[in-house]
């Protein structure tokens, strides 16, 4: 049993430890009941819900590229409605921060999802995704335009009062311009980051192999960007960031933490090995006692010097 | 889950069969099940492969894998010697009916994996079950001998006419089906085109017809949504690792 203490407050948020599943690679959580008791957790990112179901985009939508992988699924979800009806419930039940995660393809969607998850009991704060296409504008992303996107967390922060975490795209030329507008904003929190844009091609066939020819690369591969990306955040902003990006041990983390993060968000490897997150819980407790640190909060920002 | 390497036996045309026994017994397994296997203990490869079970001892205390050598993965998995471990999770998926009336399966390739483990745990009703095989030639026809054993009828197609049939699975199938009772039941299992060209013929003479679809996987249970095929109806694309890998082939819309 490690003696150093792992519970952490992010944005008004208790957890039990810094360890939670990153949206779309955790299901609605469930999930991974077969695999272990989710209350070992910090908590978890719900999959993106958005005000209908979608049904996303058609297959092949994954493709594995070197330490990584691409994704297209086309944010496949049940919709808020059933969301509420089927999986709430149940998620009541389990003794960790649940975190809605949602999105949408207007302003007064992001908006109204907020209202309407704002009223939900049992979801401890919610996070939203704004990598996606604003349809009004031509289909560029929320997430790489700032103007674009202080506008969609000005109107979500006025639908809620639960903590709200913005999730950052890292395909923009200086992500702590996004940091500052969102913080600006009011949010309560960051999540640094969401995928990279990427693509694979198949030589055999000389197609692209994801039907939708471009995705999201997560995994190993991307975590010196994920971690660039949370130091120059944590230089920008006071609000505290999850660090998110290819994570897969207990030096993973606490490098994401030296870097400035105040928990993380595990992803991709959760799909390699289905009961990593208890297991880094373990991992990081070890590790800290090896390093003679007593609490994990002692780490954040450190890395950064005393100036 | 750690599993200890039996027997890793090499075969003709790229293909092994991979034998493990693991730490504590999977249970009961259904034919047409799959595994995700770790290839190698890096980040690269990353993903998890998934593999049909191919023979199994009933109480999971022993998995039989048939496996092609394609990309990174499976090359991997070829270089494993007796005795040494691999990290197995499962079992994941449906699996494949149980037999009702007579069954035909058809096989291409590794898709002959699930029928191993199909015919000896039904070979009870050997008698109403016949398996038509399709291969190249006559020496890269894999696992004749198991079929044999298990007194099923075999049925032989060879693309270059060195065994059976000369030609296709398919063709021999289709013959088959025009000029004998057409069975209860049809399975399937192999590359798309013949399943698709099994489930047209199946669709014609009304036979029930099961296939098992392959799909590019990221988890192999049901968190990435990664691995949907098209559905008719409304719901569109399913995930094959949970509502599959088999499916009624009627359900399907091949050819994407
Ligand atoms: C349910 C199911 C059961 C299977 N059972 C068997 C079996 O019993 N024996 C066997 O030899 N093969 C089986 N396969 C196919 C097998 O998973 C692939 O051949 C294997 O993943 C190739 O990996 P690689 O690293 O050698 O090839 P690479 O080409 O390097 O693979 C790169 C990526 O593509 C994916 N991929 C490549 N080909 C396929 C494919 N045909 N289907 C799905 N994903 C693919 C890999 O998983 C990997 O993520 C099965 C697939 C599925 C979905
Ligand atoms: C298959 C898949 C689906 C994802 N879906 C979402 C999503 O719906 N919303 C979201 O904000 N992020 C989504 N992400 C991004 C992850 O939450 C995470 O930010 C990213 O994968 C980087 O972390 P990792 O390298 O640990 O996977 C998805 C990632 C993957 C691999
Ligand atoms: S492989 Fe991930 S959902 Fe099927």
């Amino acid at each position: 049993m490690s003696g150093a203490e792992l519970s952490v407050t992010v944005a008004g948020v208790k957890l039990k430890n810094p360890l939670l599943g990153a949206s779309g690679t955790f299901g609605y959580g469930l999930t991974y009941e077969k695999f272990y008791n989710l209350s070992l957790l910090g908590g978890f990112v719900t999959k993106g819900l958005s005000l209908h179901p979608r049904k996303g985009n058609p297959p092949p939508r994954v493709a594995e590229t070197a330490a990584g992988m691409l994704n297209a699924i086309g944010l496949q979800n049940l919709g808020v409605d059933r969301f509420i009806v089927k999986k709430m419930p149940r998620l009541r039940q389990i003794d960790t921060a649940v975190i809605v995660n949602f999105f949408g393809e207007t302003v007064s969607e992001y908006a109204e999802l907020a209202a309407r998850l704002d009223a939900l009991d049992g979801v401890a704060a919610l996070e939203m995704n704004i990598s996606c296409p604003n349809v009004e504008r031509g289909g560029a992303a929320f997430g790489t335009d700032c103007k674009m996107t202080e506008q969609v967390v000005t109107a979500c922060r006025k639908a809620t009062k639960k903590p709200l975490i913005v999730k950052l795209s890292p395909n923009v030329t200086d992500i702590s311009m996004f940091a500052r507008a969102a913080e600006h904003c009011g949010a309560d929190a960051l999540s640094v980051i969401n995928t990279l844009l990427g693509m694979a091609i198949d030589i055999k066939t000389r197609r692209p192999v994801l039907a939708n020819v471009t995705g999201g690369l997560s995994g190993p591969a991307i975590k010196p960007v994920a971690l660039r990306a949370v130091w120059q955040c944590y230089k920008a902003v006071k609000i505290p960031i999850f660090g998110i990006g290819g994570i897969a041990s207990a030096a993973d983390v606490v490098e994401f933490a030296l870097a400035g993060a105040a928990a993380v968000q595990v992803g991709t490897m959760n799909f390699v090995e289905p009961g990593i997150l208890p297991r880094l819980v373990r991992d990081v407790g070890a590790l800290l006692d090896e390093m003679g640190v007593k609490r994990f909060t002692e780490l954040k920002g450190a890395a950064h010097g005393a100036g | 889950m750690n599993c200890a390497v039996l027997e890793n036996r090499p075969l003709a045309g790229g293909f092994f069969y991979l034998s493990l026994k693991p730490d504590q017994p999977f249970g009961a397994i259904t034919p047409g099940q799959f595994v995700m296997i770790r290839c190698g203990d890096g980040l690269d490869p990353l993903l998890r492969r998934p593999m049909s079970v191919a023979d199994f001892a009933p109480d999971g205390s022993r998995l039989g894998l048939l496996i092609q050598q394609k990309g990174k993965g499976t090359e991997l998995l070829a270089e494993l010697q007796a005795g040494a471990h691999v990290d197995v999770i499962g079992l994941f998926g449906n699996g494949f009916d149980p037999p009702r009336g007579r069954v035909w399966m058809v096989a291409g390739g590794t898709g002959i994996a699930p029928f191993m483990g199909y015919v000896q745990t039904h070979r009870a009703q050997a008698g109403s079950l016949t398996v038509f095989l399709g291969a190249r030639s006559a020496e890269s026809l894999l696992m004749r001998d198991v079929f044999e054993r298990a007194h099923v009828a075999l049925r032989i197609a060879t693309d270059d006419g060195s065994a059976g049939h000369h030609g296709l699975v398919t063709a021999l199938l289709e013959k088959a089906l025009a000029n004998e009772t057409p069975p209860e039941m049809i399975l399937a299992c192999g590359p798309e085109p013949m399943m698709t060209a099994v489930a047209a013929l199946a669709a014609r003479r009304g036979v029930p017809c099961g296939v098992s679809l392959e799909a590019r996987m990221a988890c192999g249970f049901g968190a990435c949504l990664g691995c949907v095929t098209k559905v008719k109806g409304p719901e569109l694309y399913v995930t094959v690792c949970q509502k599959g890998p088999v499916f009624d082939a009627a359900q399907i819309e091949f050819g994407l």
